[in-house]
């Protein structure tokens, strides 16, 4: 139903996407899913490349925010909600009988839209929740890896002489700073953002983009976002959903110069009616 | 659906067809004139002024749609595209001026062996043809129009190259001829190859393609 | 009458009306209040409230009420807040709906029937003799229901966004349930709690079978016990007068229990809004 090319700098690929690829760090093949009888997602197959940022674009309820919860597992927490197909990590199935969860969430990290900060918790204690509560502290030393997830989040200068303050007693922009460096003390290899700036300001915004530039250094990324300067900004690739269909997926410049669909076209140009 | 940006780029789209519109008009005055000995350098400096102005309009408009509205896509090669066609436009009225110019200050071609001036209608001529042939293709985003350019392109340089070559073998031209005609010759294949560079934009605009139509 | 004259005129008519329930609402709270405190304060010494019945004091009764709060809180708070816990996280089916409905029901329940069960299952059975257990038991019957649906509440309360942060980082739901809802909810569960044990303080109907009442401090497990209701009731039967005030100032007491435990709770509240 969707043909999936992939471009690059001597000219289209077409690919048949139902093998493994493996330069990518994940991928999903065929991969459907379900709130009870509703489909939000139809036959996705999407290659996320290592060390680089994909972004996700398309109208509200295309299925963005549902594709990647696809992919760290979070999908299945919803009542009534199932999936069929495949995700790889690493070309190991997600979804295999003998693979845990809990597992895959610590290598898949998640940034949520509206910063959630643990409410009870000082920032101290915040980003250092993942390691406590997954009991992965064993012999490390705590302060070195607060401190190092809130540098790399680009919050330690503002937050290093006051870190028992509660967590929800900053701004928004810092508290989802915040989120981020909790999400990175547990190292993960991949990191999910559903659209990670929608509730900041511009300002916090852009701190945030800066960070996801740097970011993909050490991590993959993976950004939702409804913004499309923001994806032409950030990402390196930008897949395009229109109702739970992949309809497009392409390297960012291509696609935001001369997009090969006609739908996509309409949608980054806001001709969608 | 009407966008914001659709009402600026309809202003922009009809600055820039004013533009073509006016270059044309300047260009076959000059051309024209040159030929039969004319001169139209009154009115071809009015309409290059007007030119002028206009590109530094179309910049400004170009410049605002951008930092407005952040466009993409076809939007972004269109305004893009608009900018450098806008230029190419200017140039028309300068080589236009140039020409006029030329017979001023230097006397024209009446010193000049007959087939001379024969010569440089035929190519006016030619010329002539492929800006038509620019500004149509614009308006109708006809890319097949703006393909077929680059045949006389091709025609137009054979024409330059075959002029210089005969200048230098025939000796008995007078250095006022000499230099009034390869000039103007010069500025006539100068203004051949902004139409083809209006023609490649038109099929950039399409399809967002970088060719070269010469 | 101009048309906003007589709006304006409507206006303080529904204001005086409704001035005047309130009052008429209160009269009776201010009237409990004023009697028990005439009546009672006289009777409040320190010999009133630690010596025994037979030297003229209710320290067997204030006792008695104590050691039923503190059994009763060991019985049903950690039943009642696991199930709340369990409602609020895992009861998304239908198993856990019908358990909600009995829960509700038995809230509502009448304490003569909660107390006559414990008689007949503790007292008779279980144990043989009026004991505080049977008494704790029938509390336990009331307390938890109240504390599962308050407890199920503040669960409720805390955001589902907090809970998804913790599981998107890889934590198990038991350890997400208990390091990161449960402190959230804490200032929910503490008030539900304090506020379920103010109502079984004030319980008669349940204790006067189970255990029966005393004249004597606490005497062992299988022994009937003595407890403020119960004094009251007790009290207030008897054709003696000093008896009658006895019961006053028990009364007394029992009340200043409950207040101190409501004004307990607001202080917390307060705490936790201001923050």
């Amino acid at each position: 139903m969707t043909t999936l090319r992939m471009s690059n700098k001597n000219g289209e690929t077409a690919v048949n996407l139902e093998q493994v690829r493996p330069e990518a760090k994940m991928q999903s093949i065929a991969l459907n899913a379900w709130f009870g009888s509703k489909q939000a997602l139809k036959d996705i197959n999407l290659t996320v490349k290592a060390n680089a940022v994909t972004a996700i674009i398309g109208p509200s309820g295309c299925g963005k925010s549902t594709f990647i919860r696809c992919l760290n597992r979070m999908h299945e927490l919803v009542p009534n909600a199932r999936m069929s197909g495949q995700v790889l990590l690493d070309g190991k199935n997600i979804y295999s009988k003998e693979t845990d969860s809990v597992q895959i969430r610590r290598r898949v990290g998640m940034v949520f839209q509206k910063p959630n900060p643990f409410p009870t918790m000082s920032i101290y204690d915040n980003v250092a929740a993942g390691l406590k509560l997954t009991g992965t502290k064993k012999g490390q030393n705590l302060d070195e890896i607060v401190k190092k997830s809130l540098q790399q989040a680009t919050l330690w200068d503002e937050v290093k002489d006051d870190l028992k303050k509660p967590g929800t007693g900053i701004s928004g922009g810092q508290q989802q700073r915040l989120c981020i460096a909790r999400a990175i003390a547990l190292q993960p290899e991949v990191i999910l953002m559903d659209e990670p700036c929608s509730a900041l300001d511009p300002i916090a915004t852009a701190k945030i983009e800066e960070l996801i530039v740097q970011l993909k250094n050490d991590y993959t990324v993976v950004i939702v976002t409804h913004n499309m300067q923001q994806a032409a900004r950030v990402s390196d690739f930008t897949a395009f959903m229109y109702l739970g269909q992949l309809v497009e997926f392409d390297d960012t410049t291509s696609m935001f110069e001369n997009p090969k669909s006609e739908l996509t076209e309409k949608y980054i140009t806001g001709k969608f009616g | 659906m009407h966008r914001l940006l659709d009402r600026g780029l309809e202003q922009l789209t009809a600055m820039v067809f004013n533009m073509g519109k006016v270059a044309e008009k300047a260009l076959a005055i000059s051309i024209d004139g040159f030929v039969r000995e004319k001169d139209t350098s009154g009115d071809v400096h009015e309409l290059s002024e007007i030119l002028l102005s206009l590109t530094v309009e179309v910049e400004e408009k170009a410049f605002g749609l951008i930092a407005k509205y952040q466009p993409v896509a076809s939007d972004l090669r269109i305004i893009n595209s608009y900018m450098k066609i806008a230029y190419d436009f200017e140039r028309y009225g300068r080589y236009a001026w140039d020409i006029c110019f030329i017979r001023k200050r230097l006397g024209g071609l009446k010193d000049c062996e007959e087939w001379i001036p024969h010569f440089i209608e035929e190519m006016g001529e030619k010329v002539l043809q492929m800006v038509r042939t620019s500004i149509n293709s614009l308006k109708n985003q006809d890319t097949d129009l703006a393909k077929a350019i680059s045949k006389t392109e091709q025609e137009v340089d054979e024409m330059y190259f075959q002029y210089l070559d005969k200048l230098v073998k025939e000796a008995h031209v007078t250095g006022q001829c000499t230099t009034s005609s390869v000039l103007v010759v010069r500025y006539l294949e100068r203004i051949a190859d902004h139409a083809t560079y209006i023609a490649e934009a038109v099929v950039y605009i399409a399809t967002g393609q970088k060719i070269t139509l010469r | 009458m101009t048309n906003y004259s007589l709006r304006k005129f409507k206006n303080q008519l529904f204001f005086i009306l409704c001035a005047a329930c309130v009052i008429i609402a209160i009269i009776p709270l201010l009237s409990i209040l004023y009697e028990v405190v005439s009546r009672g304060a006289p009777q409040l010494s320190i010999n009133f409230l630690t010596q025994k019945d037979a030297d003229g004091g209710i320290g067997p009764a204030i006792q008695g009420t104590l050691i039923l709060i503190g059994l009763t809180s060991i019985i049903g708070i950690p039943v009642g807040v696991l199930s709340g816990v369990y409602l609020a996280e895992f009861g998304n089916n239908k198993y856990a709906a019908s358990i909600r409905t009995v829960n509700d029901v038995l809230t509502e329940f009448p304490s003569i029937v909660v107390g006559i069960t414990a008689f007949g299952v503790v007292v008779l059975g279980i144990i043989g003799s009026y004991s505080p257990l049977a008494g704790a038991v029938a509390l336990s019957f009331i307390l938890i229901p109240v504390v599962a649906r308050t407890t199920e509440e503040s669960l409720k309360l805390v955001p589902n966004s907090v809970r998804e942060a913790s599981l998107a980082l890889g934590v198990h739901k038991w350890r997400t349930t208990l390091s990161v809802v449960l402190p959230a909810a804490k200032g929910g569960l503490v008030t539900g709690t304090l506020l379920a044990i103010a109502r079984i303080a004030g319980e008669t109907a349940p204790l006067i079978m189970t255990i029966l009442g005393n004249s004597y401090f606490f005497q062992g497990f299988s022994s009937p016990m003595d407890a403020l209701p119960l004094r009251i009731w007790r009290d207030s039967l008897q054709p003696y007068a000093n008896l009658q005030a006895q019961g006053w100032g028990a009364a007394l007491v029992l009340i200043l229990i409950v207040l101190s435990l409501n004004i307990a709770v607001r202080v917390a509240s307060r705490g936790r809004l201001r923050r």
